[in-house]
């Protein structure tokens, strides 16, 4: 008898006063005990909902509106509450996405055990203490993190113990709602091989949920893929890497590369690699470290004279956090040049300070020692109504487009207010600039895009609008933080192919701030790794990649998924 | 401990401050009490020197340099000698409001804990059973009750509790007949007295409680750690009281220091429907007859008890919240 048997179905959410919509469509599946199953789609793709609803814990506006769900012989859809309760130890189990707020802030590591122990009783009294000691051994975490609370933890600890303690029930089903999204890249991978060993050591069946097909085929012997509520595809990791069916997953898949490859290639982007040398040897013709010099075809120039951004020896220290601790380096003696028309990517893990250095470079924060200049502004001495200045050349796109817009405004307010502010346009003029705008960033039609509020657009249209926001000042650099890591894949290439194209229609410079090599790859000509708030290794962006000199650039580049490693064929 | 410690300095600190400026504050107003007298005496005939100073003696107005004053001054503070009030003349000040406090702070205070204990507690099953009528009811009639203004409530209860229905005496603390002593008989009558104005302050103020704990209760539901302690097979109550409402609180516990701090002066409308001889309708005399010093340790009171207040709640929070503590 198999573990699990969905059979066909549907989940529906229905909001009061708002037409009911079917997340869960029909769907079936049949889990076989010890599978590694990763079930991947984008956001709204209702793979989440089927999470929970196996799992039995979704919550109303959502209904499980047919269907049965047939746990090791019982229908769980059909459980009462205590039944379902009683049953959570060895039964199923969930890890949800933000590990960090799975814990409760108030109650310590300890306490957590303890309660899951108490409500089960199948520990002793006893040996609670000996037996989650153990569970924390499991997931490599010292016993003393047992007397602390959630909030002196980091956020991969945190999550480590949302496993040991879902691990605690002795589930045979294991649930991973997107355990690693919230973590830090390196983290992430490191979590990611502990539920690997974890599964392959206790044998319970795993379910890993992601959007990220790249992390699902790495780990999971089987992938499931759903689309708009529907099983799209079903099959074995290998078969839906090399010969994925449908054209969803192959949509899907054509999104991954290789950051390292001679040739990346993502739709609607190439970036080949220009002339490399192999480590070792003298780069040719490279320019000198952290200058960064024009693209190839310098744009023609709007403006007569166009400025580089010069940042020169600059550190910034933070306060201590508490008192009697020490100052925090955010930043630490960073220096380079922005060339007019330019793509520069600062990466690096968070906490590497590469958001401080962008908070330097739009004026925002003051460096504590080193010079910061644009042109003849000295960015770092200016005063309040200077900024004005600095900021119709220097425009920021920010990470969030969900939190980016105002949601009370249409898009026409949202980009008429910066074109009035920078251009003086007024009326007509200026309306005719925010529709030209619109045109740019690929909006149209421009007229029916700039009636409408944001939560009428997408996650990709959104933060088009955003960029489209940057630009009403005609700037000559674009301070761009993150802005693809909130969006699903398919529409990361389109936004940053858009800000490919404005870089050569305009000649705007780009600061390209990311923890994502392979997106830092298909845009940018250099790069700087940073590490702790230095500078571990910059050059031009295909010979760093590709023969990266330092330690940390070779630890993240090995922690971006890559299931052609795993099954040794090309992506 | 040194979290205790560090709170303990700050309420030392800011309790010498509100002490200072309550010196400085009245010396920096125009006029005096002596001049206020001196006017209306002036209306009879010259007032003589020797006049003057008798009612500057008389008054017990300072003399020396603002540094002596206030030496002195902080002594007769640490000793609560505030003087003598002008309204119940030769009345010491300390004498007035130690008789009237323990009638506020018991009947109020006690009243306000009740509230917040009972509306949390109201607060937390309402969010636990959204949507069903133990949600419903409370939250619709807290908030009915509480849209009501006090004095309002008041006159009605004490109309239709006190005088038509006549079951509930409508003013004072106690019959006139009795005499304050600790037998069960007394307390039974102030506790008889207190029943009308105690009933108003908590029908007024338990709604605001029920619904604060409500939203933020479930606010908390909604987090990540209450569902991850359901998907753990946790029991319910367990979830309920360990998991979100100990959590949701945290915010109102704020508010709750805020209202101890206000029950030594926050109760004089209804005091004085009940004439209810508590701080609130001594404050009322005191403001009605400028009665000075009488204010002036009215005022100081008050400040200090709401920096009290907010000394215990900030303790409490600290044990009740780790995040705190660091």
């Amino acid at each position: 008898m198999s573990l699990l048997e969905i059979q066909d179905l549907s989940v529906v959410y229905e909001p009061r006063g708002a037409a009911p919509t079917l997340a869960v469509k029909d769907v079936s599946l049949t889990l076989e005990q010890g599978e590694f199953v990763g079930l991947v789609g984008e956001s709204g793709s209702g793979k989440s909902t089927l999470g929970f609803a196996v799992t039995r814990l979704h919550k109303p506006p959502a209904r499980i509106a047919a269907g049965r769900i047939v746990f090791d012989g019982v229908d769980v859809a059909q459980l009462d509450a205590e039944e379902l309760r009683v049953q959570r130890r060895g039964g199923f189990a969930m890890v949800l996405q933000s590990g960090m707020n799975a814990l409760n802030p108030v109650r310590t590591v300890g306490n957590h055990f303890t309660d899951v122990f108490a409500a089960h009783g199948h520990v002793p009294t006893a040996a609670r203490r000996r037996r989650a000691t153990e569970l924390l051994d499991k997931v490599q975490l010292p016993s003393t993190v047992l007397d602390r609370y959630p909030g002196e933890l980091s956020g991969g600890m945190r999550q480590r113990v949302s496993i040991a303690l879902a691990l605690s029930l002795e589930p045979r089903l294991m649930v991973f709602d997107e355990p690693t999204t919230a973590l830090d890249v390196l983290v992430q991978h490191a979590v990611m091989d502990t539920i690997r060993e974890l599964q392959a050591a206790e044998g319970f069946t795993a379910v890993l949920i992601s959007h990220d097909l790249g992390v699902v085929l790495e780990s999971a012997q089987r992938v499931v893929v759903m689309h708009d509520g529907e099983v799209v595809e079903d099959g074995a990791a290998r078969q839906v890497f090399e010969a994925p069916a449908h054209p969803y997953t192959q949509m899907l898949l054509s999104h991954y590369a290789d950051p390292r490859a001679e040739v990346v290639e993502l739709p609607g982007l190439e970036r080949r690699a220009p002339a490399v040398t192999e480590p070792g040897a003298a780069p040719a013709s490279a320019p000198a470290a952290g200058t960064v010099p024009a693209a190839g075809t310098p744009a023609t120039g709007r403006r007569a004279a166009r400025d580089a951004i010069v940042v020169d020896h600059v550190s910034k220290v933070y306060p201590p956090p508490r008192r009697g601790e020490q100052p925090v380096t955010a930043v630490d003696d960073v220096s380079f040049r922005l060339e007019p028309g330019a793509a520069m990517a600062l990466v690096g893990q968070s906490g590497s300070g590469k958001s401080t250095i962008a908070k330097m470079v739009t004026g925002v924060e003051r460096p504590t020692s080193g010079t910061v200049t644009f042109g003849d502004l000295q960015v770092d001495r200016l005063r309040r109504h200077q900024l004005k200045r600095l900021h119709t050349d220097v425009q920021m796109v920010f990470q969030d487009p969900y939190s980016a817009l105002n949601p009370l405004h249409t898009v026409e307010y949202t980009l008429t207010r910066p074109v009035e502010n920078y251009t003086g346009l007024r009326g007509e003029a200026a309306r005719e600039r925010v529709l030209g705008l619109l045109e740019k960033v690929g909006l149209t039609p421009v007229e029916q895009f700039a009636a409408k509020l944001p939560h009428q657009l997408s996650g990709g249209q959104r933060q088009r609008v955003v960029i489209a926001r940057a630009l009403a000042s005609d700037p000559q650099v674009l301070i761009a933080d993150e802005p693809v890591s909130m969006l699903d894949v398919s529409l990361r290439a389109g936004v940053l192919a858009l800000l490919e194209e404005l870089r050569a229609e305009t000649g705007v410079s780009l600061l390209y701030i990311t923890h994502d090599l392979l997106s830092a790859r298909v845009i940018t000509d250099r790069i700087m790794v940073l590490h702790h708030g230095r500078v571990v290794e910059s050059g031009g962006t295909a010979q760093v990649l590709r023969f990266p000199e330092d330690e940390y650039t070779t630890r993240l580049l090995d922690a971006i998924p890559q299931p052609a490693r795993r099954f040794g064929g090309v992506a | 401990m040194r979290y205790v410690l560090r709170r303990l300095g700050l309420l030392v600190l800011t309790l010498w401050a509100a002490v200072t400026l309550n010196f400085v504050i009245p010396r920096l107003m125009p006029g005096s009490p002596t001049d206020a007298a001196i006017a209306k005496l002036a209306q009879n005939g010259p007032v003589t020197p020797a006049v003057q100073a008798a009612i500057e003696a008389q008054l017990g107005v300072p003399g020396g340099s603002w540094w002596n004053q206030y030496v002195d001054y902080l002594g007769n503070v640490l000793t609560l000698d505030f003087g003598v009030s002008y309204t119940f003349f030769p009345q010491q000040v300390s004498g007035l409001v130690a008789g009237a406090l323990p009638w506020t702070l018991i009947m109020v205070g006690l009243v306000t804990v009740l509230a917040f204990v009972l509306g949390t507690l109201i607060g937390v099953g309402a969010a636990w059973r959204r949507g069903t009528w133990v949600d419903s009811l409370p939250t619709v009639g807290g908030s009915f009750l509480s849209a009501f203004p006090y004095f309002w409530t008041a006159l009605l209860i004490v109309f239709f509790l006190g005088y038509v229905a006549g079951w509930f005496p409508t003013s004072g603390a106690y019959s006139a007949t009795a005499t304050p002593n600790l037998s069960w008989q007394f307390l039974g009558d102030a506790l008889y007295h207190a029943a009308l104005p105690a009933a108003t302050i908590l029908l007024t103020s338990l709604g605001g409680w029920i619904l604060g704990m409500r939203n933020a209760m479930i606010n908390t539901l909604g987090e990540d750690y209450v569902t991850f302690a359901e998907a753990n097979g946790l029991r319910g109550r367990t979830v309920a009281v360990r998991y979100a409402a100990r959590n949701a609180i945290l915010p109102n516990l704020t508010g709750f220091g805020m209202a101890l701090g206000g029950v030594v002066g926050g109760s004089l409308l209804v005091e004085q429907v009940f004439a209810y001889p508590g701080v609130g309708y001594l404050l009322y005399n005191a403001v009605t007859n400028q009665d000075f010093p009488l204010m002036q340790a009215l005022f100081l009171m008050i400040t200090v008890s709401v920096l009290v207040a907010n000394f215990l709640v900030d303790i409490l929070y600290g044990i009740l919240d780790p995040r705190t503590r660091r």
